[in-house]
């Protein structure tokens, strides 16, 4: 029992990190319908800034922390600017901005190899490494802080799409671009936003989850696969989808890590027949857009 | 008949070039061959049928990997293993490809990324089928009919390969099929609208492409004559949409182009950027998206019109 819940809550960490980078990909989807695969890479480019300014510079967490993700909302905007804009100006199709974006993918990847060392770098533990205990439910801090931190994250992201105006538009330019247009929604502005969003929100993703895995170039791609797959649970029509699919997908990844009877490897392959379940039986995921 | 020989006239051609290059130029000269195939059958699903994956060098692994397994590993006979091969191929891209053509949207794409990061897990942990992180080695092709076939002869079968698959892409590309792939690429509703079965379409265009990947893959199996899993990871699946890319995708010219361009690339590159060559390919991608969406061969197009 004990060590059931032990893995529930190890569990509920990485499917908080899944959902976030879900939350990432749904908010350049949702105005824009780009599936942007540089997610991943956004992620493994953060925790690379935490090794810098936490581990190298030895900044204090919450300033280092900030420093990070006020870099990713840059690279979000940057990118947005670079690969996209031109191209939806351009009227060309939506598969163009989506190769632009694996075009960009690979730099991100390639540049991030060429200048640091190939073995992984440490990035330090906000509160150190410690457990956690409240009765029969235990963890690492480094599990309850993120577990903390995305439960804040998706609360805002919830208050932001229901409750604010800017959340609105962003719903309107989701439902038809052109009718938000002509009601006075700035297209260009909701897109920035949502790239920039979307890179703070993959960068928070593999800040978090950094302590635990180290920085690595390679440390994306698997990212970008289970933070699809979540999204592909969850539904894209919702927010909480997000997080819920994250869930169920780190839940179904570590059991079968722990109780199958499997070479650990294999897990990468959990993903994969999540994703092929949920299209053929439930392609709009599990919650319904409203 | 003219047709047929000017077929036989490129064979001779292609398959002769071999025995006037050394051992060395005659290995690269066939690995880049076989690129060209990947990225003609790539261009076919990505150019005219539309459909983003990361898959296809995969499946040049899974066909490298599976005659390599059931030749030397079940002993079975050279045609049998070549059928079971496909076969394989067959299956993993319908089992992909059906659930991930059902919605509009780039779910194949992602689920081709996952099947071609777990193909190499399955390598790593195969244990003595896949012969693990060492791969598998120590092996040469069966002789056929008695005669062992090495060197530039065994060149001769990878551009019988390349021309099989070009000739199979032609005659397709001509036809009825041809035009409802472009069709569903273009507008998926109108081609629906003209009776056109989008998914099937879809998934049929992937299997096939999947296939011919591995068959090709069949034929690098005896190349170097090992197969192991670091070949067959992400870095080439992305190359080869570059390749189509930045050669025109769409035109199996293009393909040709931009296969043997990016082929060749890194042989230059390599003083100056060392193995950081695919950096250089990213930059190329985003500039030739953003500037030249139509590829080198769209630049010929436009040569050829301003000259002639």
């Amino acid at each position: 029992m004990q060590d059931f819940l032990e893995l529930a809550v190890s569990a509920t960490a990485s499917g908080c990190i899944y959902g976030l980078i879900a939350l990432a990909y749904l908010l350049m989807i949702r105005p824009t319908g780009i599936i942007n695969f540089a997610v991943g890479e956004w992620a493994m480019v953060s925790a690379f800034g935490g090794y810098v300014f936490l581990t190298k510079y030895e900044f204090p967490y919450p300033l280092g922390m900030a420093v990070v993700i006020a870099f990713m909302l840059l690279v979000g905007w940057v990118t947005e600017r670079v690969a996209v804009r031109p191209l939806v100006e351009k009227g060309a199709p939506l598969l163009a901005p989506v190769l632009a974006l694996l075009g960009v993918l690979v730099i991100t990847r390639e540049i991030i190899s060429v200048s640091f060392p190939p073995d992984p770098l440490p990035v330090p533990f906000p509160f150190g490494f410690g457990r956690l205990e409240f009765g029969l439910v235990a963890g690492s801090y480094q599990s309850f802080f993120i577990i903390a931190v995305t439960v804040l994250v998706f609360v805002g992201a919830w208050f932001f799409f229901e409750k604010t105006l800017w959340g609105r538009s962003f719903e309107a330019v989701s439902l038809n671009r052109k009718a938000a247009a002509l009601m006075g929604i700035n297209l260009s502005r909701v897109t920035s936003l949502s790239f920039a969003g979307g890179a703070a929100m993959a960068g928070l993703g593999g800040l978090l989850v950094a302590p635990n895995v180290s920085a690595h170039y390679q440390m994306g791609v698997p990212l970008a696969i289970q933070g699809f797959t979540a999204l592909v649970i969850g539904g894209v029509g919702r927010v909480e989808g997000a997080l819920l699919g994250g869930l169920l997908l780190a839940f179904a990844e570590q059991f079968t890590t722990r109780y199958a009877p499997i070479a650990s490897g294999y897990t990468q392959g959990v993903p994969l027949l999540l994703l092929m379940l949920f299209l053929l039986v439930r392609p709009t995921g599990l919650l319904r857009s409203k | 008949m003219k047709n047929t020989l000017r077929w036989l006239g490129v064979f001779v051609l292609l398959a002769g070039l071999p025995f006037l290059l050394g051992n060395y130029y005659n290995d690269v000269y066939r690995k880049m061959l076989l690129w060209v195939t990947l990225a003609l059958g790539y261009n076919f699903l990505f150019g005219i049928g539309g459909q983003v994956s990361f898959s296809h060098f995969a499946f040049y692994g899974v066909g490298a990997y599976s005659i390599v397994i059931f030749l030397f590993q079940f002993h079975l006979p050279l045609p049998l293993a070549i059928v079971l091969g496909v076969a394989l191929c067959v299956l993993v891209a319908l089992a992909v490809a059906i659930p991930s053509t059902r919605l509009e949207g780039f779910y194949l794409a992602l689920a081709t990324l996952a099947l071609a990061q777990l193909f190499v897990v399955v390598l790593n942990e195969g244990g003595a089928v896949t012969g693990g992180t060492g791969g598998l080695a120590n092996y040469r092709l069966p002789d056929i009919f008695g005669v062992h076939i090495t060197g530039p002869w065994y060149t001769a079968v990878i551009v019988f390969v390349l021309l099989m698959t070009l000739f199979i892409l032609l005659k397709l590309d001509r036809s009825w099929f041809g035009r409802a792939c472009r069709a569903v690429r273009d507008n998926p509703e109108a081609a629906a609208a003209m009776g056109i079965n989008v998914a099937r379409t879809k998934v049929i265009v992937f299997t096939l492409t999947s296939a011919l990947a591995g068959v090709a893959g069949m034929a690098y199996a005896f190349v170097d004559n090992t197969v192991n899993p670091p070949i067959f990871g992400l870095e080439n699946a992305f190359l080869i949409l570059f390749m189509v890319i930045v050669g025109g995708s769409g035109r199996h010219a293009g393909a040709v182009i931009g296969a043997v361009l990016l082929f060749l690339l890194p042989f230059f590159l390599s003083p100056l950027v060392g193995h950081h060559h695919v950096l250089v390919f990213g930059l190329l991608v985003l500039g030739a998206i953003l500037v030249a969406p139509k590829g080198l061969i769209g630049a010929v197009d436009f040569m050829k019109k301003k000259f002639s």
